[in-house]
This record gives C-alpha cells, sequence and structure tokens, in this order.
C-alpha cells in the first residue's frame, strides 16, 4: 500500500503547477461574473434587458452554451461559468491522464516502476487517486470563488460540481488514448480531437435551432444539462460518472495486459526509406510536425465549416442603445447579423491559432529536452537559424491554418447564402494572425530565456490574456489593465474593420520578440529534460 | 527449489519481427549469469519479459517458481533491475530518487547504501538532471544493489562507467555473490562477463547458441597451440579438427577443435623446440558463433 502511496504522492507533485494555475484561474473566474454581473446589472430591469439581449444569441453561446436562467446571480454565473470553464477542466483532464500515465512510460520510467512492487492495477490506481486530488482541487477553487463572490453554499457547490464533472470523462479519454498511442504526442492529440469533437457536438446544439438534443451526445452538454440554480438536475450526474467508469475501465483493463512502453497502435518498426524532407533541420522538423499540421488544419477548418453554416440561425432581437453599451462591456458587436456572429466567433480562431503557435514552439523545446539539438548542433548547423528555422515554419502553418479558417466559414455560410465575401472571409482569417504571431513571439522568447518552463508560459500566456479579456471587464478593471490583453485589440472582422494600427503594433513587437529569442538563444546553455 | 529464473519457449515477436526464439533458459540460485549477444540480438527483451513488462507470444518465463506475466508483483518482491538507459526522474536529487525506489520496492539497507553511495562517489544531492549518464547509472546500480534483493537483472549496468566505477561495480557484484544473491548480467562487455559470471548464455538473433561454463565453452571451442621449431617450420599433413597457419620462419600456430592427439602425434617426428597452448578467450569464442555460416550478426 505504501508504496502505491508513494507513487500516487509523486504524480501528484509532479502535477502541482498545472493544479495551482488551473485552481487560481477557475477561481478568478468564478468570482469575476458573479461580482460583475451583480454589479453591472443590479435590477430586474436591467437584468430582463440583458436576458432579452442575449437569451437567444447565438454567438455568445459558442462558448457558454444555452442559457436557462438569466434573472439571477447564480443562473447568469451558472451559464457563464458552467458552460466555459467546463471546457478548459475537460482539457485539464486529458492533460492530467496522458501525462501521467503516457508521458511517464514515454520516458521510460514506468519500466523501472513496474520492476518494483506495484502492478499494473496499482500503477493505475495510484495515478488515477493523484488525478482525483486535483479535481478535488479544482472544485475546491470553484466552489470557493463562487462563495467569495457572494452565492449560497449549496449552490456553489452543485454549480462547482455540474462544471467538474466533465473532468473524470476526459480523464478516461486521455487515459484510454495513453493505451493506445505509443506516444505522449499521438496520445494527446487522439484525446484533444475528442474533445474537439465534444465541443463541436456542444456548440451545434446550443447556437442552430432545433437540435437541442445533440446537448445529451456529448460530455460537455451534461455539465450544462445539469442546470445549476436553474430547477437543478442532480441525476444528470450519473452520465458522466458511467461514462468515466467505462472509459477507466476499459483503459486499465488495457494497461494491465500490453507492453509497457508501446501503444495497441502499433507504431511501425520498419519503413521503406522516404527520403523527402531530410534536407535540413527545418525540412525534418516539417516531416515531424506534418501530422500534427494536417489534425491541426482538420480541426479549425471543420469548426470554422459549422460556424459558417450555423451563421445564419441568428435571433434578430432589437437591442436598444443602452443595451449596446452594455454588450459592448463585455466585448460583444452586433450579432444579429451573420457577419457579427462571424466575427465574435473568430475571437476563438485567434485562440485556436495562438495556441498553435503555442504549440510549435514547445515542439521546438522538445526536440532540446529529449537532447536531439546536441546532436545537430555538434554538426555544422547555425543555431540562429535552426530556431529562425522553426519559427518560419510555425509561422507558415499559422497562416494556413486562419486562412483555412476564413475559407471554410465563408464555404459555410456560402451554402446557407449568408451575405459575406470571400474577401472579407480570407481577412478575418488573416484577422487571426497579429495576435498569434505575439504570442509565437513571446514563447519564443521564453524558449530563450526560461527553456524548463517555456511550454507552460507560452500556454499559460494565451490562456490568461484570452481569459481576461472575457472576462476582465466584469471586474472593473481599468482600460489601460484591460488593454495588456492582445486579445482586446482584435477587430471583430468581418463585422467591425480591421483594426490596422493594432495589428502593425503586434506584428512589430512579434518581429521584435521573435528576433530577440534568436538572439538570446544563441547565447544559452543548451537544457536537457 | 524452484530457479531463480526459468524460461520456457520463450518467444516474443512484435509485428514482423521475432525477436526472441524459443529461449530456454534457467539459472540457479547463487548463480552469475552473464547474458551475452550484440546489439539487437534479444537481451532487452528477455528482460522485459522476465519482467513481465512485455507478454510472451509463446512460452512462459518465471522468477522463483512464479510466472513473470501473470504474477509479476510477488516475483518482483525478490528482484532488483537496472534499466539499459539510466531513465529517471529529472527533478529528483539522488537522494530522493533511493527513497522513492525504496518506498516502491517496499524496503532497502540503508546503511549499505551509504557504503555504496561512497563506493561509487555520487553527490546524492545532485538532481538528477545535473548528472551524467555515467552518474545517473550509479544511481541505479546503488539503488538496486542496496536493496539486497535475491536476484539481480542488470541490463548492460556498466554501460556509461569509467573504468574505476567499474571495479567498484565488479567489486559490488562479489559482494552479492558472497550473500548468495543471483545475478543476471545481460552485456557485451566479454573481460566483464569473463571475471564474474559462473556461466554464460550465447544470444544471436534471438536464439540461444551457446552456454555453458566458461570452462564448457572452453572446451567446445578451438584452442591456439604454437609450436615452435629447431629450423624452418615443417608442412603437416592435414589433420581433423586442425587448421595450421604460419607464425615466422620457424613457428606454426594451429588451432586446433576436439582432440589435441593427432597434432601432437604428427608433431614427434619434428624437432620441437617450444610448445604454448592457450585456451581460447570469451572474446574468441563470441567471435567464433558471430562469425559463421550466414554472417548475420544480430538482426
Amino acid at each position: 500500500m505504501s508504496a502505491t502511496s508513494a507513487l500516487a504522492r509523486r504524480a501528484l507533485a509532479d502535477s502541482r503547477v498545472r493544479n495551482l494555475s488551473y485552481a487560481l484561474l477557475f477561481a478568478l473566474i468564478a468570482y469575476a461574473n458573479v461580482i460583475g454581473y451583480r454589479d453591472t446589472y443590479p435590477t430586474l430591469k436591467d437584468r430582463l434587458g440583458f436576458a432579452h439581449a442575449f437569451g437567444a444569441n447565438a454567438s455568445v453561446r459558442l462558448f457558454y452554451g444555452e442559457p436557462h436562467e438569466l434573472l439571477t446571480v447564480g443562473g447568469y454565473t451558472a451559464w457563464r461559468v458552467g458552460g466555459f470553464v467546463s471546457i478548459f477542466a475537460a482539457m485539464w483532464g486529458v492533460l492530467a491522464a496522458v501525462r501521467a500515465m503516457r508521458a511517464e512510460e514515454d520516458a521510460g520510467r514506468q519500466e523501472l516502476v513496474l520492476a518494483g512492487l506495484l502492478s499494473r492495477r496499482d500503477c493505475f490506481v495510484a495515478v488515477l487517486a493523484a488525478i482525483g486530488a486535483g479535481i478535488a482541487a479544482l472544485w475546491l477553487a470553484l466552489f470557493l470563488g463562487l462563495l467569495g463572490g457572494g452565492l449560497p453554499v449549496a449552490g456553489s457547490a452543485y454549480l462547482a460540481l455540474a462544471t467538474v464533472a466533465v473532468v473524470p470523462v476526459f480523464v478516461g479519454v486521455g487515459a484510454l488514448a495513453s493505451q493506445l498511442a505509443p506516444t505522449r504526442r499521438l496520445a494527446l492529440e487522439l484525446a484533444s480531437a475528442v474533445l474537439t469533437l465534444a465541443l463541436v457536438l456542444r456548440v451545434i446544439a446550443d447556437t442552430a435551432s432545433g437540435v437541442g438534443w445533440l446537448r445529451w451526445l456529448t460530455p460537455l452538454g451534461w455539465s450544462e444539462e445539469m442546470r445549476a440554480f436553474s430547477g437543478s438536475r442532480p441525476l444528470v450526474l450519473l452520465l458522466p460518472i458511467a461514462l468515466a467508469a467505462v472509459l477507466l475501465a476499459a483503459a486499465g483493463r488495457l494497461s494491465v495486459r500490453r507492453d509497457v512502453g508501446r501503444g495497441l497502435l502499433e507504431a511501425r518498426d520498419s519503413a521503406e526509406p522516404h527520403m523527402r524532407l531530410l534536407s535540413s533541420p527545418t525540412a525534418l522538423a516539417l516531416r515531424d510536425e506534418r501530422a500534427s499540421f494536417v489534425g491541426w488544419l482538420l480541426a479549425t477548418g471543420f469548426f470554422a465549416l459549422i460556424i459558417g453554416l450555423i451563421s445564419t440561425s441568428v435571433s434578430s432581437a432589437g437591442i436598444s442603445n443602452d443595451l449596446q453599451r452594455q454588450l459592448r462591456k463585455l466585448g460583444a458587436v452586433s450579432i444579429t447579423k451573420p457577419s457579427g456572429y462571424i466575427g465574435l466567433s473568430f475571437l476563438f480562431f485567434v485562440l485556436a491559432v495562438s495556441l498553435f503557435s503555442c504549440s510549435q514552439v514547445a515542439a521546438a523545446r522538445h526536440e532540446e529536452s529529449e537532447q536531439r539539438l546536441e546532436t545537430l548542433f555538434a554538426l555544422a548547423v547555425d543555431r540562429r537559424r535552426w530556431l529562425a528555422g522553426r519559427l518560419g515554419l510555425a509561422l507558415a502553418g499559422a497562416i494556413a491554418i486562419s486562412l483555412a479558417a476564413g475559407l471554410l466559414a465563408w464555404a459555410g455560410a456560402a451554402i446557407q447564402n449568408a451575405d459575406v465575401s470571400l474577401a472579407s472571409m480570407l481577412e478575418a482569417g488573416a484577422n487571426c494572425l497579429p495576435v498569434a504571431l505575439l504570442f509565437l513571439g513571446l514563447a519564443a522568447l521564453a524558449f530563450a530565456v526560461k527553456p524548463r518552463a517555456s511550454a507552460g508560459l507560452g500556454y499559460g500566456l494565451v490562456a490568461i490574456a484570452f481569459v481576461w479579456q472575457l472576462f476582465g471587464g466584469l471586474l472593473g478593471a481599468p482600460r489601460w489593465l484591460l488593454d495588456l490583453s492582445p486579445f482586446q485589440h482584435v477587430g471583430l472582422v468581418p463585422a467591425q474593420p480591421f483594426k490596422l494600427g493594432a495589428a502593425l503594433v503586434m506584428l512589430v513587437l512579434a518581429a521584435l520578440a521573435c528576433t530577440g529569442a534568436v538572439w538570446l538563444f544563441q547565447r544559452r546553455d543548451l537544457a536537457g529534460a | 527449489m524452484a530457479p531463480a529464473i526459468q524460461a520456457q519457449r520463450l518467444c516474443k515477436r512484435y509485428g514482423d519481427t521475432l525477436a526472441l526464439d524459443a529461449l530456454d533458459l534457467s539459472v540457479d540460485a547463487g548463480e552469475v549469469y552473464g547474458y551475452l549477444g550484440p546489439n539487437g540480438s534479444g537481451k532487452t527483451t528477455t528482460i522485459r519479459l522476465l519482467l513481465g513488462l512485455h507478454r510472451p507470444s509463446d512460452g512462459r518465463a518465471e522468477l522463483f517458481g512464479l510466472d513473470a506475466w501473470r504474477d509479476p508483483v510477488a516475483a518482483h518482491r525478490r528482484v532488483a533491475y537496472v534499466a539499459g538507459e539510466p531513465f529517471l526522474w529529472p527533478a529528483l536529487t539522488s537522494a530522493e530518487t533511493f527513497a522513492f525506489l525504496a518506498r516502491l520496492r517496499g524496503g532497502t539497507d540503508e546503511t549499505y547504501r551509504d557504503v555504496l553511495v561512497d563506493r561509487f562517489q555520487l553527490d546524492a544531492a545532485k538532481k538528477v538532471r545535473a548528472l551524467s549518464k555515467g552518474n545517473r547509472q550509479k544511481v541505479q546500480l546503488v539503488a538496486a544493489f542496496a536493496s539486497r534483493a535475491d536476484l539481480l537483472i542488470l541490463d548492460e549496468p556498466t554501460s556509461g562507467l569509467d573504468p574505476l566505477m567499474e571495479m567498484a561495480f565488479r567489486e559490488t557484484v562479489q559482494e552479492a555473490k558472497q550473500r548468495g544473491q543471483t545475478i543476471f548480467l545481460s552485456s557485451h562487455i566479454l573481460s566483464e562477463v569473463e571475471a564474474l559470471c559462473d556461466r554464460v548464455g550465447i544470444l544471436r538473433s534471438g536464439r540461444l547458441v551457446d552456454e555453458g561454463t566458461l570452462a564448457d565453452l572452453r572446451h567446445l571451442g578451438a584452442q591456439t597451440i604454437e609450436v615452435t621449431f629447431a629450423g624452418r617450420a615443417p608442412s603437416l599433413p592435414q589433420l581433423p579438427g586442425v587448421s595450421v597457419a604460419s607464425a615466422g620462419a620457424n613457428a606454426l600456430r594451429c588451432e586446433v577443435t576436439g582432440s589435441v592427439g593427432p597434432l601432437i602425434a604428427a608433431l614427434a617426428e619434428h624437432p620441437v623446440v617450444a610448445l604454448t597452448s592457450r585456451e581460447p578467450s570469451l572474446e574468441e569464442i563470441f567471435l567464433h558463433h558471430y562469425d559463421t555460416s550466414d554472417g548475420r550478426v544480430g538482426d
């Protein structure tokens, strides 16, 4: 037993940075929403106006899900926190499972653990115990955030529970992917694909009319259906519990049956030689990243197509001038037209392309931590050229993904005969780039200065900036503080004009950051794992 | 008493590759067994099957009579393992690694561990990520030997060690042997195996091609006999099991497999001044097994 608990504590220690940062983020979002709503809509009249404008609004539902009760602080918070935070919580579940399961095996440490007194089942249980402790921490953070904002105890506890209810399911998805995939990276990609699909299903269910039943097909929808603060349905909790149990049981069974260090998806051990893309380190990086690029392209493209297809199903409720002002406080635009809907939705793609940029820097860091760079730089390879090549690759990928998103959103809208031009949609795609490239530069700087922390720093900056843009306004933060988030400076093309000035500033900063990163990288020691 | 290691018709296939082909192996308690083979011959695969990390495609492996795949935990109670690559937890120090691995093993001999830390000159306060490969290997070795497990399974344990540490390793193995511990030493460093092992198995392309004590293996191998004559070396007749090469004007070098009787009889007619005989080294036995027939060396 003590061996199991030693391993569980080791896994918990490994994940403490991730657990803490997610918990803080969750607490902040929960607190900000409670406070923000109460301050922004103090009277019933305000709230009725708000509900009228937002209740049926597809674009806002994209992020937050379907609202059930918008006249109380609790109902509003349940909508904003439950729908949005559950996506991040699901992401946490995938990361936690893959990190503790496949990544340990990928790094070769699992052999040593299993050569000791722990059975595979013990290992699986130990890791799940550590993840369970993490879920409890997330729940507690949400609960305290809601309680701190002034919501009642029982309601806060239930909403926090409804929000983290998705986590065990995605831990199960991550655990299963860890059994299938032979590498950490493939496991993450498989599990993320499932998460994306679950999100797409929820988005369709929440935004398109007449397909609300689809919500029952996605774990992210179950969170909503638990209806915190609007006629609670605690029995719905049985759905995620049952699915998580099935997934984890399957993963557990597979984990005791297979060869350690290998996945069930057999990686081919021999292959005919393919000599393409071996001419330079950058070419080889492209060769390594091909599958990942295709995955990003497919996922964003698919999502963009959906956005385009549902862009015409927006209600055209009249919105008063007074409310317009308040909407702007939440970062909204005139959303009664397809162009407005698409413009707001494209904030999502700004986020996605930014995350893609971070993933490319993380891949570069991976080459270093695997000590492949030592082999490379022992050859006649210039460090600056190598990093410049990697960043160039990320740039090309970001451009491709952005334009694909624009193109497919246009295609979807065109099918519905929406009034948006191809040119304006490509512009909307390109509009993702300044922010994404700025984050590419910042992540590259982190890589050059703090290599071991760089992946976390890159993703963390993007997440904080995005959340700040969505919720900072609710806290009544001063303008200059809000403006620190690059997402604040995105013109909602095609509904709003492209903000040339802001874009230029971001691009110049991005170029400076990238140049600085290349310069600094040349001067530092290579750092192993 | 059940042998420490017993493998019967043990097979492992990875896709189309046959990594291990019907291995029969038996190592008694208290033995030091050398497991020799070139890269890719199946040494590590064997160890993974012995530890129940990979599932046999066919046959079975037992440690102390316990099935390695079906009952790994019970088997591991008496086993310590040193992996071929020192993959450890980069953020832990050596001391923390020892404590963690001891927890996973269910205990360790801390006094002996301190002796070993001194002997291997480890700085236990250093984080694993700051250690060289050789030093990480030492961390693994100290953790394994300090456990005082009945069976030590060592996968190329001295790769990355300097000659001084190699000596420390040999000393530690001798101590373990005196205590009656069993050691399964996979290696391709022949001098090490020659110095430490009671019995040796030679693996080639997943098959055990030879096995026995060093004396047994030598008996099967060719011995070298050098003969010096007074005057020019004569030309000898064709003899069964003897190949003759010139070794200077007055000398011949004969490789003899089997009995030396016919050679001695043939030499009796000539003015022999000196005759030296040398048993084959393990290296020669080893090369003999890989040089012959189809010329394949491993996979």
